[in-house]
């Protein structure tokens, strides 16, 4: 099995979850309603997990250990798309992204329950029922505010012309999309960007929402290569905040 | 604002604003939610939600009632349709008030009958009959469901205006396993304040 | 996280002269069998008044609570802190979901509620005017405000309204974990580095006074309460909670070789009880009126989240459907 071209793709997604669930958790305490706080707190609780999942198995296959995997890179370093890192804007934003992200994830997952590579396929499908979840939720949101009031619209509207070049960058492809897809570890991102496509036009359809045309849409991709907005670093440096001021310690 | 909260610096907050109540009313309703504690167990109330409809209302019900403690199944249902008794105390049965009502103005449908059974607990749901209208399902539910034990106050409701959560749905229960970090017992640490101690005499 | 205090109303005489003395009666001999009351039980107007008022406050002090710890979920150190500590935040939001639903079934909406809230009208728990600095004091509230909190909650839950005791119960069910979780990080700093030591020790320097307030001033100083008692409306008084807080509290704080920042601090060997220097009272008022350190921000960021949800609620407004109060 391609180590190289492994790690690869564990690091995308782990670096995924880890980011999105960050910036998804800065609601916490401050969501638009009460039961909506919870369940956002939930679905990032969940993607840290599900980070921390992912660096396990990178540990195993003798990266460091989760939290210096996780705490201690610089932006450089890191393999997630830009979307995640993204600052949370205003609900409309960080919902949409959801919607987007999380899409993408579900279709991710059940292709990964699939994979060569046991390990992984293995945290796909114990991961099923959460990610199942978020579907629900990011389609009943998107359903509401999509036909809901003209601002509800508008903004969701704004929201995902702003999200789109973003969410295409997900699907960047990595150096390695061959050898998985040859392994049958994963695969592969255009596979995976043509079903999302389908899924995210079904749910858009039932709502007042346009996709925009993403044949004229330049995807904002890079960040599977170590290139990122100027959001991440800040963000970065906070997560190791404390971790830092003592490497030594056990916290 | 400045503010120690690096999320919060984030909102940009101006400093000069100055607190006022809101304009616009925005009540939102409320949601009954009931909750299966074992497979195939009756549902009992856990609660309300407040939400937009009752699709909206189920996936917030999930996560607010459902995120600590194992969970099978789920039901949602529009406060203001259900249909309530008058409460009893001591050893009197609400039932015993119950008049007889053998037909109803509307169609046959399923009305499902919850018992409160000791004051200060939940309702739970006890079964479910046919009937034509809220009185007539009542006093079905009396003939069918009243046994020796004094019932405190029932809750009728059309099963129509129940969303109940999805067979095929399942995996969605299934979550708490990975989440040990929300209980007590993962958090023993004995052992470190016992070295300490030691370590303590020791110097 | 709710420590009780002062903030009930000395109720009047004349309030329960104008009550059906029967139906009065009736309300208090259920009481005294020790049945719960119910949302659509008869029950005079000064126990209901009371019970908002105190449940709701119960209710802001979580969702103000859950900010000064919700600052440190991005900077905790590490996969299990963070997931810890957002759980554990994330319980705050949901408590005060709880506490604002019981409040309804009493016939205030939870509208009235949060706009009273911002609005400064009513009160929360003073302890949440108090920044957390480092790690170290978001450590100290998971633990020891937590503990607290616990005893008033604990106290609590054996009242008589029926919908606030289910919803304690489920509360300290819940709360179980934070507790452990606290503990857990405290007992780390203090038997780790000298750095972490040192920031602990701070940080219960910083957070002592405000915590002997939490349990609000001493009986000889608060308003009369005893019609609240009958009614199981108040269940212990604010310095029973703390003299059980610091017994089971204060041997684990000095175990992990902690000091606390009153040298007057003893039990009592022939009364049972700890003796302690009263905290400054003067302070407590000064900061519950609005001017601790951050009062401002607390309710300004409650109130930019209220403001920017508010297009999110007007969309999920369902004209055909009429709010009812909740049942149970």
């Amino acid at each position: 099995m391609n180590n190289i071209a492994l790690k690869d793709l564990l690091y995308k997604i782990a670096d995924d979850q880890l980011i999105i669930g960050h910036r998804n958790s800065e609601w916490t305490g401050i969501g638009p309603i009460l039961e909506e706080d919870i369940a956002f707190s939930s679905m990032a609780q969940d993607k840290i997990g599900h980070s921390y999942a992912f660096f396990n198995v990178l540990h195993e296959l003798g990266e460091s250990d989760p939290d210096t995997t996780a705490f201690l890179r610089n932006a450089e370093q890191f393999h997630n798309c830009q979307f995640v890192e993204l600052p949370i804007g205003e609900y409309d934003f960080s919902l949409v992204r959801h919607f987007l992200f999380d899409h993408s994830e579900m279709i991710r997952f059940e292709m990964l329950t699939n994979s060569s590579f046991e390990p992984i396929s293995l945290i796909a499908r114990k991961l099923k029922g959460e990610v199942k979840y978020h579907i629900m939720h990011a389609n009943v949101w998107i359903k509401k505010l999509g036909t809901a009031t003209n601002e509800s619209i508008e903004r969701l509207q704004k929201s995902l012309d702003e999200a789109i070049p973003f969410a295409l960058g997900i699907f960047e492809e990595s150096k390695y999309e061959e050898e998985l897809a040859n392994e049958k570890i994963f695969p592969g991102e255009i596979a995976l960007k043509e079903r999302w496509i389908e899924q995210i036009s079904d749910v858009l359809k039932q709502t007042e929402l346009q996709l925009p045309d993403l044949s004229l849409t330049e995807a904002r991709t890079g960040g599977r290569y170590g290139r990122h907005t100027e959001y991440l670093q800040p963000l970065l440096d906070e997560m190791s905040e404390v971790i830092k001021s003592d490497p030594t310690a056990e916290w | 604002m400045e503010s120690l909260d690096p999320r919060i610096a984030r909102l940009e907050i101006s400093d000069d604003a100055i607190l006022q109540p809101k304009e616009a009313l925005d009540q939102l309703v409320t949601y009954e939610v009931f909750v299966q504690k074992k497979d195939k167990a009756a549902f009992e109330h856990v609660g309300i939600v407040h939400a937009s409809d009752v699709e909206m209302a189920f996936i917030f019900a999930k996560e607010t009632f459902s995120r600590r403690f194992t969970c099978f199944g789920m039901c949602v249902v529009e406060t203001g349709k259900i249909r309530i008794t008058g409460y009893t105390d001591n050893d009197n049965n609400i039932y015993d008030q119950v008049a007889k009502v053998e037909h109803g103005d509307g169609p046959e449908e399923i009305y499902e009958i919850f018992h409160l059974k000791k004051r200060g607990k939940q309702h739970v749901h006890i079964g479910s009959v046919e009937a034509e209208s809220y009185d007539n399902a009542l006093y079905k539910a009396k003939v069918l469901y009243d046994d020796e034990k004094p019932k405190f106050n029932v809750w009728v409701i059309k099963n129509s205006d129940i969303l109940f959560s999805d067979e095929d749905d399942k995996a969605i229960w299934d979550t708490l396993s990975d989440k040990k970090y929300r209980d007590a017992t993962a958090y023993r640490a004995m052992d470190k304040i016992k070295k300490f101690k030691e370590e303590q005499l020791n110097q | 996280m709710y420590g009780g205090g002062n903030l009930f109303e000395t109720p009047k005489l004349d309030e329960l002269r104008n009550e059906d003395p029967i139906k009065l009666k009736e309300f208090e001999d259920r009481i005294e069998r020790g049945e719960k009351i119910e949302p659509n039980d008869w029950m005079p107007a000064l126990y209901r008044k009371q019970l908002i008022r105190m449940i709701e406050q119960h209710a802001h002090s979580e969702i103000i609570g859950a900010l000064p710890e919700g600052t440190w979920i991005t900077r905790a150190p590490g996969f299990k802190r963070k997931m810890s500590l957002m759980a554990k935040v994330q319980d705050e939001v949901g408590h005060a979901q709880l506490l604002y639903s019981a409040a309804e079934t009493l016939g205030k909406s939870r509208e009235q509620m949060i706009d009273d809230l911002i609005s400064g009208k009513s009160k929360y728990s003073n302890i949440f005017n108090y920044p957390t600095f480092t790690w170290a004091d978001c450590c100290f509230i998971s633990w020891l405000v937590d503990a607290g909190a616990i005893v008033n909650q604990t106290a609590n839950a054996r009242g008589s309204y029926g919908p606030y005791c289910r919803a304690l119960d489920r509360i300290c069910a819940e709360e179980s974990f934070h507790l452990k979780y606290g503990h857990h990080c405290v007992i780390h700093l203090a038997t780790g580095t000298p750095k972490q030591r040192k920031m602990m020790q701070e940080a219960i320097d910083r957070w002592w006074e405000p915590l002997m307030h939490f349990f609000g001033p001493p009986d000889k100083l608060s308003v009369h309460t005893e019609t609240l008692v009958k009614w199981k409306v108040k269940m212990a008084t604010n310095d029973e909670n703390r003299q059980q807080f610091l017994d089971m509290y204060v041997p684990k704080i000095w175990e992990l070789g902690l000091t606390i920042p009153d040298p007057n601090l003893k039990k009592n060997a022939e009364t049972g009880l700890w003796e302690y220097t009263e905290p400054d009272w003067a302070e407590f008022k000064r900061v519950i009126n609005g001017d601790g350190p951050c009062n401002k921000e607390r309710l300004a960021v409650r109130r930019v989240a209220e403001e920017r949800g508010e297009w999110v609620r007007q969309a999920m407004l369902a004209p055909q459907s009429k709010y009812v109060v909740p049942l149970a």
